[in-house]
């Protein structure tokens, strides 16, 4: 980026200052980033590798470097989207209604364990889990009291359900856009269905095994964009968060992204469709953890090898391809039970670090999630978080604005050149189904585990009020607790159901769904069938573990 | 899993059932005829599922065999109503795995 003969005159006077050091002392601790890489004391232009038209370029330009769109928060600001859900659906409608009327832009589900193993609460397995880390949402009922008075078809709605249970959950959303009078090729939102959420981000209870899972996910991609009935839908996320909350670094989380995208590509590919028919609607749900310079260079480079992973592997024609887009969430696991009031501090700078790396969607947790759900005190600041960044501090003003930072751009040069690595050797295993099914990422996770937990302990990786000033429990937070009474009404509501529905009709159509699944055929048509008449999640997967066993996770301890 | 692999790494046997339900738990802990009954519960849920558990051990006749733990996002106004339930001790966030482990050298078959 700069001239040969002045780099040389810069390089001589780096020498000169380079003595000066000589007899100053550092303080001795290791000066890396989260995921290791040396950091140097000072970066100069010396340390620039990138050509600025050819790897950074301009926004909405390839190769993205610096935005997917030409004018970044100038146009629009990224969306603020709250991941919420607890007790039953109307008290997530309540929620969503609260924080909507404090400046929300957009909805985000988060559902209860059951959503996302397929167990409906008439389980004796699971029913005190109902309504506990979620929303329960098992039925078509529970789509039309979640949403019921909020403007679908305005503000874009995230289902956060994973493979094994979006199928029947999006089809129950769909048909209650279309019973409402919405036109479902116009619906925006987003359905998370990542294949690595429910296998090595938590641990899956009765879930068929990853070959299934990956060939599910691929099916609502297909049903929704290529086959243009959700046209506008972002049929899936890939959510690196998740599993960088367990452990891994920022390296792993983009090599984890892209080499399950690239599977999921090649599925669609298989099935005869070309890149250019779906790419664009496949979307990215990143961390934003405590390496404030590292987390902001990962957004950077995640945007340049999406561009030429799908430029040059995938031989994309059409550039809109090739964007990333993202959601990020701020870092669940950097918050702590001991002085929650320090959270809001980590969160503030979790999320600058988003905003200032060019993010779409933002999700900005709650003080008091290290101790229970957000409560709605905790939620709203969470809100106005977002909100100061947005209204009150300028950031938003200029793109990119940390570009030619000669750190930034080192930094971002240098974990493209380790991500790339890391892809390499995921893809040596297989595709991700295979690196999942003999256990080979479950040991990556365990070992990251284990790095993570040690520097903890020995004080390497400092954590406020735990291992540097400790303090107790924090006693005085109010903690928020979920309605018990939840899994009755949920019970309540499957029992009504199960009177109301042509029993006779859905025993037709569970026939039809048991050979839609032998056959291996894509399942959404007959689950928008299904679901339409009344068919709950857990009735739906259990005919997927009748037709394909259930599977053990092979979990490294 | 860190509390597994750092039990592992101090030398104890480690069954990890991953998600069970309360009577897998139960039937396997006897089974294997274990020492310790680790909980990990992440959801809220830890006080109904803990007393299922204990409600099913004591059922059973084979409470007083276990040394009952239970770990994970857990308000610190909770401890002592586990406690109470006959929970041995609870651990939340930012628990270094030393503590647990000395704790059940300190406190196994006494």
């Amino acid at each position: 980026m700069f001239d040969e003969n002045y780099l040389k005159k810069i390089k001589e006077r780096k020498q000169e200052w380079d003595k000066k050091l000589e007899n100053t002392k550092e303080r001795d601790i290791k000066f890396i980033t989260d995921s290791g890489i040396p950091i140097k004391n000072l970066y100069t232009p010396l340390d620039v590798k990138s050509n600025y038209l050819e790897n950074l370029g301009f926004p909405g330009n390839t190769p993205y470097t610096r935005g997917v769109y030409p004018n970044m928060y100038r146009g629009r600001l990224w969306t603020m989207r709250l991941f919420s859900g607890h007790g039953t659906p109307e008290e997530t409608n309540k929620r969503w209604k609260f924080l909507y009327s404090h400046g929300e832009t957009g909805f985000s589900a988060a559902v209860d364990a059951l959503t996302f193993n397929g167990i409906d609460p008439t389980n004796p397995d699971g029913d005190a889990e109902v309504g506990t880390s979620g929303v329960p949402l098992y039925c078509i009922d529970s789509m039309f009291a979640l949403t019921e008075g909020l403007p679908i078809d305005k503000v874009s709605v995230a289902l956060i359900v994973e493979p094994f249970t979006s199928a029947p959950v999006c089809a129950m959303y769909y048909n209650m856009a279309k019973m409402r009078g919405l036109d479902i090729k116009t619906l925006m939102g987003t359905t998370q269905n990542d294949i690595l959420t429910m296998t090595v981000g938590y641990v899956p209870y009765k879930n068929v095994n990853p070959y299934h899972i990956l060939r599910l996910a691929c099916d609502l991609i297909e049903w929704c964009v290529p086959q243009k009935n959700v046209p506008r839908w972002h049929p899936i996320n890939f959510t690196g968060y998740n599993y960088r909350e367990g452990g891994i670094d920022a390296i792993q989380e983009l090599g984890f992204v892209f080499a399950s995208a690239c599977s999921h590509i090649d599925n669609l590919i298989e099935r005869g469709w070309k890149v250019d028919d779906f790419v664009n609607r496949l979307a990215f749900h990143l961390s934003a953890h405590k390496d404030f310079f590292e987390e902001i260079a990962k957004y950077r480079a995640a945007r340049r090898i999406w561009y030429k992973l799908i430029k040059d592997r995938y031989e994309a024609k059409n550039p809109r391809s090739m964007e990333f887009r993202f959601h990020v969430q701020t870092a669940g696991s950097s918050l702590t039970a001991q002085s929650p009031n320090v959270n809001i501090v980590r969160t503030t700078i979790q999320a600058l670090e988003a905003a200032l790396g060019g993010v779409q969607s933002l999700h900005t947790n709650s003080y008091d999630e290290a101790i229970c759900l957000p409560s709605k005190e905790a939620v709203l600041l969470a809100l106005r978080t977002q909100q100061v960044i947005q209204d009150e501090t300028r950031v938003p003003n200029t793109i990119d604005p940390l570009a030619g930072s000669y750190f930034i751009e080192w930094l971002t040069d240098e974990l493209e050149e380790r991500v790339w690595s890391y892809i390499d050797k995921i893809e040596k295993v297989g595709n991700i189904a295979k690196a999942l099914d003999t256990g080979w990422l479950y040991k990556e996770m365990r070992d990251a585990f284990m790095r993570r937990q040690n520097r903890i302990e020995k004080g390497e990786e400092i954590v406020l009020g735990v291992n540097k000033f400790p303090v107790p429990y924090d006693q005085t937070t109010t903690v928020f607790r979920t309605n018990k009474e939840a899994v009755k009404i949920e019970q309540e509501r499957i029992i009504n159901l199960r009177k109301r529905r042509d029993n006779a009709k859905l025993e037709t159509l569970f026939d039809k769904l048991r050979k839609v699944c032998e056959k291996e055929e894509n399942v959404m048509p007959i689950m928008m069938e299904i679901t339409k008449e009344g068919a709950t999640v857990g009735e739906i997967c259990d005919v997927y573990r009748e037709v394909w066993g259930i599977w053990e996770p092979p979990i490294a301890i | 899993m860190v509390v597994s692999r750092g039990l592992r790494d101090a030398g104890m046997e480690v069954i990890f059932g991953g998600f069970q339900n309360v009577e897998q738990i139960v039937e396997s802990a006897i089974s294997e005829d274990v020492d310790v009954i680790g909980l990990s519960m992440h959801s809220g849920a830890h006080l109904a599922y803990t007393e299922r558990v204990i409600n099913l051990l004591k059922e059973k006749g084979v409470k007083d065999h276990f040394l009952i733990l239970v770990g994970g996002v857990i308000p610190v106004k909770d401890f002592l109503v586990l406690k109470e339930m006959g929970v041995a001790n609870v651990y939340g966030p930012g628990t270094v795995v030393r503590d647990i482990v000395k704790f059940i050298v300190e406190n196994i078959k006494k």
